[in-house]
């Protein structure tokens, strides 16, 4: 019997979800055992996935719902832009728990394991999904775990930020909800099969229907997706909720959350409306240039170094919009390409931000300084972070950010547009600016005086453990590109060719 | 087993035969074993095997009529099964709540079995008249039901308020009705549907007659403008009650709205100008219904309250099949009326439980509630979460079917004429979601004033985990009763569909 491995990276998070949910009491302590076993099982199932040598065709397919109007199926696929999602869902959820050994130990430790791991169960069903019913699922059972886990273990605005954060994406659900509607049943009126909501069967029927059609039905979906991205400016819950987040629900919902986004709008609105991406393509242009723009002004203005890193991630999503909005195989590749990087980095910039909050007692910029001396290894994992997000090359966000903007100046080009590129300079110099000021004030300079830094210590074990994993790969990433951009490329071939280019 | 071996000519309204018996014989019961629990037990057997008798029926696909009156097929069969699911869940715990104990035994069973019995000859009936006459005979065995709290005075303002607008919106009803027998003729549905296809155009005084039932039938519904009563009743009322209102009386109404207007309608629909009259008419109904239903759910801070408003809202929702009006639409409808008892009936249950307990009806009271029943507040979150609709529970299955209907057209091309309507409700389940969280909120993140674990009686658990199980169950796997709400659907329609 073959191994349903694609189903196992859904069930076996789910298994561990219920069984550290379950360890109350004394028991609580060795929640994070289990978690990690089951987070570490996971990942390596996902590494298994990626290097079979098979792994286009990797696909389960359930029959579920039935009807004599509609067929629903558990089916999931994986392909080159879903294994690197998939891979860094994994990737982080083990490192969160790895991270937390210690912060989480305070309060309910299993509930906190629970949370991260139901979290993952819908992540993987999200980037592994290959029918729209389970997609909508599995999208919407990401969101209670991330309600509690800001409510429960966030700031002190955790509830403001978790109620908005929680209708905010609830509502734009709904509004992909009815997109999906749309395009399932016009699929079956133009094939007369009846409604079936396989991607397989609404895809390919969609890319070739009306491009009125398809221009109505890709706003209903990308807006669903760009709330969650978050673009500008449809941004505003996510600074609450990094804010207040607990530092390994930030991890995570910068990390792989936001890319739901991304891929969301590639995986259906590419796929299934090609005409309808080229429709709006100058409307998905000038909201990326605005996000890019806008998040990195925004990061000069903060005090908090988290909501620094909060902005810095709208204008980091707002690069992978860009890519996406190139239209062109190219810019797509780099746009996935950015979103991997993105996770990787985000990873590292919320667990400093996480550090130094605990370890130092506050966040705010302006009371920090001369950090260096005190906690050298903390200073150089924020070094490399900084260094890796504003685009050094040599780290793996040098090639994510150099790939769109060479896309998107090859397309300006073509299109005599070529002055839009003072957007991305802008953006390029106002993030060196942000991230090499930020560095100035909080790790060197003279060591602050505003605060008590006698009990401030350096990075522990497992701390050191997690980020180097993530500096590891980001340098990894860095020298040899290739390593993801094999995956990326053959998936670019089977996307639609766009008349627009 | 073949039913029409035991039960013979009557086998169509064999399930109802059980209850009569136990409306007849349980104030007896009582009177001469002077035992509730006796009478309690007897009252819960017959209802079980009347619930098995239908499920028996129901699974043989049996038809057939009975004293020329009653019409047994696949739509009343399953809704019949669901008001025996609510008369059973309601009979688990009328022995137990500290509510429901205080009144006379024998009369407040005898009551409840007639109502029930009311419910299902309306599923059964196909007359205008007989509707009436079982939709009356609910509803006067309700009034006299909820002003059974005697001492309390929220309870005897429900009861008059409840049998007043009870008392006009038959008045309405049957004025109505008149007005229709006095144009076609005929109080027979299917006559009657094929009446309204000769129709060459809209008649003023159909018009009046059709409002007025609505109307009427719309106070059954707690359709808006006609929603008044119902969150103080439900509010008044003894808890298992008002779930027995929410989740049964309700779900009859809407039953009518199918059995009468579907029908007679359903052929017209987007053919003339009168289907289509007809249709904005309930779509304008719905809209608003679930609008005000949810926007004024969020200012209650009464618990009872706030399940009651969302209720007028779940309704509005239900009323989408009578705006789309297609064999889809039923079938999606049948099933949120069926997730609905689950979730609906879980939460007021729940209510019911904690208020044996000692905990009061406020939202605020609430606070702290995961400490001190784990298992209660785990089980409010989740019936909550399914009546807003979040995957994966049984009410996000059912609205998905239910909202996807509304842009079903004809052989499943998008028919955009009700994508307004589908935006409203889509919009309306996202407010819906913030009152909801409200209560999880004050249960999981609120502070109690202490952590004293709260006991609940047995029989409140045992209702409360057929529930969850419901919720989940039909949640994840939603095939196991969908199909038998597209046999009903068929059932009721296939014959006025071309």
């Amino acid at each position: 019997m073959e191994i349903p491995i694609l189903s196992l990276l859904i069930v076996i998070p789910l298994i561990g979800a219920i069984l550290t949910l379950l360890m109350g009491g004394e028991r609580q302590k060795n929640a994070k055992y289990v978690a990690m076993a089951f987070s570490a099982i996971t990942l390596v199932l996902a590494l298994v996935v990626m290097f079979t040598d098979d792994m286009g065709t990797l696909a389960e397919n359930y029959e579920w719902i039935s009807t004599s109007f509609i067929t629903i199926s558990f089916s999931l696929m994986v392909d080159g832009l879903s294994i690197l999602m998939v891979f860094l869902t994994a990737l982080l959820v083990l490192l969160v728990v790895v991270f937390s050994v210690h912060d989480a130990d305070e309060d309910r430790p299993n509930y906190f394991h629970a949370l991260v791991l139901a979290m993952e169960v819908g992540l993987m069903g999200v980037y592994m999904a290959a029918d729209y019913f389970l997609f909508y699922v599995m999208w919407e059972v990401t969101l209670i775990p991330m309600y509690f886990m800001i409510s429960w273990y966030g700031g002190p605005r955790r509830h403001y930020a978790a109620i908005k954060f929680f209708i905010y994406t609830h509502v734009a659900s709904l509004v992909m909800l009815i997109g999906i509607f749309a395009m399932s049943f016009q699929a079956a009126a133009i094939t007369g099969n009846g409604v079936d909501f396989a991607f397989a069967a609404i895809n390919p029927v969609i890319a070739t229907a009306a491009t009125s059609f398809q221009a109505m039905v890709f706003a209903l979906l990308f807006f669903g997706f760009a709330v969650k991205m978050p673009a500008v400016p449809f941004h505003t819950w996510l600074p609450d909720a990094h804010t207040e987040a607990p530092t390994g629900g930030s991890v995570l919902l910068a990390g792989v959350m936001l890319k739901m986004g991304s891929y969301g709008i590639i995986r259906i609105c590419l796929e299934a409306m090609p005409a309808g991406a080229a429709y709006w393509q100058w409307v998905i242009i000038a909201i990326a240039l605005v996000s890019i723009v806008y998040g990195a002004f925004a990061c000069i203005a903060q005090k908090d170094l988290k909501k620094m890193v909060a902005f810095s991630s709208i204008s980091h999503m707002g690069m992978v919009m860009l890519g996406i909005g190139c239209l062109n195989d190219a810019g797509i590749t780099f746009a996935i390409f950015q979103m991997f990087a993105h996770g990787l980095i985000t990873g590292i910039l919320f667990m400093v931000c996480g550090m130094i909050g605990h370890k130092v007692g506050t966040r705010e910029i302006p009371l920090l300084g001369g950090l260096a001396g005190k906690m050298p290894m903390f200073a150089l994992f924020m070094m490399i972070g900084f260094m890796a997000s504003l685009g050094l090359p040599g780290l793996v966000g040098f090639w994510g950010e150099f790939g769109v903007i060479f896309s998107f100046y090859e397309f300006i080009q073509g299109e005599n547009m070529i002055w839009l590129i003072l957007f991305c300079l802008l953006s390029l110099m106002l993030t060196a600016g942000y991230y090499l000021w930020a560095m100035q004030r909080t790790i060197f300079g003279p060591e602050t005086t505003k605060i008590d830094l006698t009990h401030a210590h350096d990075v522990d074990k497992c701390e050191f453990i997690a980020m180097a994993v993530l500096v590891a790969l980001v340098a990894l990433f860095g020298v040899w590109p290739d390593a993801a951009l094999d995956y990326i490329v053959p998936y670019i071939g089977t996307l639609p060719v766009f008349g627009v280019i | 087993m073949d039913m029409t071996a035991i039960f013979g000519d009557y086998t169509a309204i064999a399930p109802l035969v059980f209850l009569i018996v136990a409306a007849l014989i349980l104030p007896g019961v009582q009177l001469l074993g002077k035992n509730r629990n006796i009478t309690w037990a007897v009252g819960l057997v017959l209802a079980v095997v009347s619930m098995v008798v239908n499920i028996m029926m129901l699974t043989d696909g049996y038809v057939g009529a009975a004293l020329d009156l009653f019409e047994y097929n696949a739509y009343s069969g399953l809704l019949i099964l669901l008001f025996s699911i609510v008369l059973v869940l309601m009979l688990l715990v009328s022995n137990a709540s500290v509510e429901t104990t205080r009144f006379n035994t024998g009369a407040y069973y005898a009551l409840i079995f007639a109502a029930t019995l009311g419910m299902m000859f309306v599923v059964l009936s196909s007359d205008l008249l007989t509707i009436f006459v079982g939709v009356e005979l609910t509803s006067i065995s309700s009034y006299a039901a909820v002003s059974m709290k005697r001492n309390d005075p929220r309870a005897a303002e429900a009861a008059v308020k409840y049998v007043v607008v009870g008392g006009m919106s038959t008045a309405l009803t049957l004025y109505g009705i008149s007005m229709i027998y006095g144009l076609s003729g005929t109080t027979d549905i299917a006559a009657l549907a094929a009446w309204v296809q000769t129709l060459p155009e809209i008649n003023l005084l159909l018009g009046v007659g059709i409002v007025a039932m609505v109307a009427g039938y719309g106070f059954k519904i707690a359709a808006v403008p006609f929603h008044m009563w119902a969150p103080d009743v439900y509010e008044g009322a003894a808890t298992p009650l008002s779930m027995f209102l929410a989740t049964g009386s309700k779900k009859m109404g809407l039953s009518v709205f199918f059995q009468i207007f579907l029908v007679m309608f359903v052929a017209v629909a987007s053919v003339s100008f009168l289907g289509e009259t007809v249709q904005y008419l309930f779509a304008i109904i719905a809209a608003i219904t679930m609008t005000v239903g949810n926007i004024v759910a969020i200012a209650q801070n009464n618990i009872k309250r706030m399940l009651a408003y969302s209720s007028v809202a779940q309704a509005g929702y239900i009323l989408i099949v009578m705006a789309v009006m297609s064999e889809y639409a039923l079938s999606s409808g049948l099933f949120h009326m069926f997730t609905h008892v689950f979730m609906k009936g879980g939460a007021f249950l729940i209510v019911g439980a904690l208020i044996c307990a000692g905990v009061g009806e406020m939202i605020s009271d609430y606070r702290g509630l995961a400490k001190k029943a784990p298992f209660l507040a785990a089980a409010m979150m989740l019936f909550l979460f399914s009546l807003a609709g979040i995957p994966p529970l049984a009410g996000f299955t059912s609205k998905f079917f239910l909202f996807s209907s509304t842009l079903y057209g004809m052989e499943g091309a998008v028919d955009s004429t009700w994508v307004w309507l589908a935006f409203i409700a889509v919009l309306n389940s996202a407010i819906s979601l913030y009152y909801y969280a409200r209560v999880v909120k004050a249960m999981y993140i609120e502070k109690g004033d202490n952590t004293e674990k709260i006991k609940v009686p047995a029989p409140f658990m045992v209702a409360i985990v057929i529930c969850l199980v419901g919720v989940i169950v039909l949640g994840v796997y939603p095939q196991l009763v969908f199909d038998l709400c597209e046999s009903a659907a068929a059932a009721l329609l296939g014959p006025y569909l071309l």
